[in-house]
């Protein structure tokens, strides 16, 4: 005695199932203590001991600490790792879990995904907001609005990473361990996105805090420009070409403009790229869990 | 009324052949047994009758849709038991049925209903807020079965049902599809365990792909061994031979297996 008539209904949205499918991700998020636990111990070991290891050598970066630098990128990492994680579940899911019930099942694909992309994004906003926490830590102090803003834009590339997560597990026939997920996919996304060097901009080093403008003019002529107590960020063009072709980048640097105030690309650039990713990666995912039913 | 009808219904893997020129049919009602050696295209059957897989070759109706043209009418007609338990092992019992009866459009009272009569069916209600990664082998298929019955299906499917159980768990679980036999709900079942096709109205004898033999039990003693004494194993040996079947690991075994090993996170 089934209440669903009509037979073509992939595409229809039912807010049960939608609902349904992200409470899940959350329930399963909550019981799983080591990634509450992996957010915590990235967040301590890139943020401060990273953050102020480094920053031990850095004045500043355009007048920021480098923990202060860093600190949208490990808001980053903690997404990256969170969206990943929850969509490359597919790959066992489909096979040992509950997504074969799923698939068998009358309900329309488009919620089912939709369900799935959403809970991938809220729990990747949860990991990402660790980072928060340890704001008060490196003198970063977020306004209302600030952190608003910045809860918006981490949803949204958690979105674009889990949907593009959902593409990539769709294309897995096997999974051994996340280890390739995580060197294959999150760290090159991670360090070619302006995480935890500069684009450009004016970098301070211990030492170069008054130099002579003779000194700076000869340094001049040997390429390297100095400004203030620092020099400025020339990143070699095949960096350039691999960090500004990484969707990551764009939505990083949104995120430390609203967090930090501090940007180092277009406004307009980010924002086509924040706009665009997760419509295309939504529908692309949407897509591609609709394939898995059929092999 | 026939309620699985195939017609040289086949599927092939790139150049391998798992299923071929497969016609047969089921009438409502029928407890139905697919028998065959590992690899022989049990699966693979079931699961193109079930919409999982599409058909390379011929085609099928299921509770009368066609199974690629009318799959989402064939999947809200049927209930299906996986050989892999199909769960979310971080949820609890209750979870798990609550998203089955989401999935299938049962709201409201009649959801709230549905899931405490699978439970009281399921005999899990005293442990229905326990993670099923706490559950056994037989609890996680009584589950299972009671999930697949939720939306009244005119049709349950179960493959390898009792595999993995102790005696004690087969013979519960076996009784509980004896009873839906009762209730006039048709089964189809594949399976390798010889006393349990013996119990079946009809057994298909399926190997490399071909079904080589469909009758009662008895008729098929009679067929094959000549005489309506013996077992079902003489009939099934004679038939297949006595070839020990060994396949390779495909990457699912694989992943099944580093699910098994409970690899990170799949649990």
């Amino acid at each position: 005695m089934s209440t669903l008539a009509s037979p073509t209904r992939t595409f229809s949205l039912e807010p049960a199932v939608v609902w349904a499918m992200w409470r899940r991700e959350l329930l399963r998020y909550a019981r799983d203590r080591s990634q509450i636990f992996g957010g915590f111990s990235r967040t301590v070991l890139w943020l401060i001991i990273l953050g102020f290891g480094l920053g031990a050598s850095f004045r500043d970066i355009e007048g920021y600490t480098y923990a202060q630098y860093i600190f949208p990128g490990v808001i980053t990492l903690n997404i990256l790792f969170a969206a990943l994680q929850s969509a490359v579940a597919l790959v066992w899911d489909r096979e040992v879990g509950l997504l074969r019930e799923v698939l068998v099942s009358p309900a329309p694909m488009l919620s089912v995904a939709l369900g799935k992309l959403l809970g991938g994004a809220s729990v990747a906003v949860i990991q990402g907001s660790i980072p928060l926490l340890f704001a008060p830590l490196i003198g970063v102090s977020l306004s209302l609005s600030s952190l608003l803003l910045a809860w918006g834009v981490m949803a949204l590339l958690g979105l674009s990473v889990t949907g593009f997560g959902v593409v990539l597990a769709s294309r897995m026939a096997t999974f051994e361990g996340f280890g390739s997920i995580s060197n294959g996919v999150i760290q090159p996304l991670y360090f070619l996105s302006g995480s935890i060097f500069p684009l450009k901009g004016i970098i301070g080093g211990v030492g170069f805090l008054d130099l002579p403008d003779a000194l700076r003019r000869q340094l001049e002529l040997l390429g390297i420009h100095t400004i203030g107590g620092g020099w400025v960020v020339q990143l070699p063009v095949w960096l350039q070409v691999l960090v500004y072709a990484n969707p990551v980048t764009y939505f990083l640097d949104l995120l430390r403009a609203v967090s930090l105030r501090y940007q180092q690309l277009p406004m307009a650039a980010d924002l086509a790229v924040v706009a665009i990713a997760p419509l295309l990666t939504t529908l692309l995912a949407t897509l591609a869990m609709s394939r898995m039913r059929r092999r | 009324m026939l309620i699985v009808e195939c017609h040289e219904l086949g599927r092939r893997f790139g150049a391998a052949v798992a299923v071929e020129g497969l016609s047969f049919s089921v009438a409502e009602g029928e407890l139905f047994a697919f028998l065959g050696p590992n690899g022989a295209g049990k699966t693979t059957t079931l699961h193109m009758l079930t919409t999982m897989l599409e058909p390379t070759s011929g085609w099928a109706r299921v509770a009368g849709f066609d199974v690629v043209r009318q799959a989402p009418a064939v999947r809200e007609s049927i209930g299906v038991v996986f050989q892999e338990p199909a769960l979310d092992e971080r949820l609890n019992a209750r979870e798990n049925l609550e998203i089955h009866a989401v999935l299938y459009g049962l709201r409201g009272p009649r959801l709230k209903e549905a899931i405490a009569q699978a439970l009281e069916w399921a005999s899990l209600a005293e442990v229905a807020h326990r993670p099923v990664r706490t559950f056994s082998g037989g609890m996680k298929r009584r589950l299972e079965l009671a999930r697949a019955l939720m939306h009244t299906p005119k049709i349950l499917f179960l493959d390898e049902p009792t595999l993995g159980l102790d005696p004690q768990g087969r013979r519960h679980l076996w009784e509980r599809i004896a009873t839906l036999r009762g209730q006039g709900l048709t089964v189809f079942m594949t399976t390798h365990y010889l006393q349990e096709a013996e119990a079946c109205d009809r057994v298909g004898i399926i190997d490399q792909g071909h079904l080589i033999a469909l009758d009662t039990p008895a008729a098929l003693k009679l067929k094959v061994l000549g005489k309506a004494e013996g077992s079902l194993e003489e009939v099934f040996l004679e038939l297949t031979g006595r070839k020990l079947r060994d396949e390779e690991a495909r990457p699912r075994d694989r992943l099944l297996g580093f699910a098994r090993r409970g690899g990170e996170h799949t649990r």
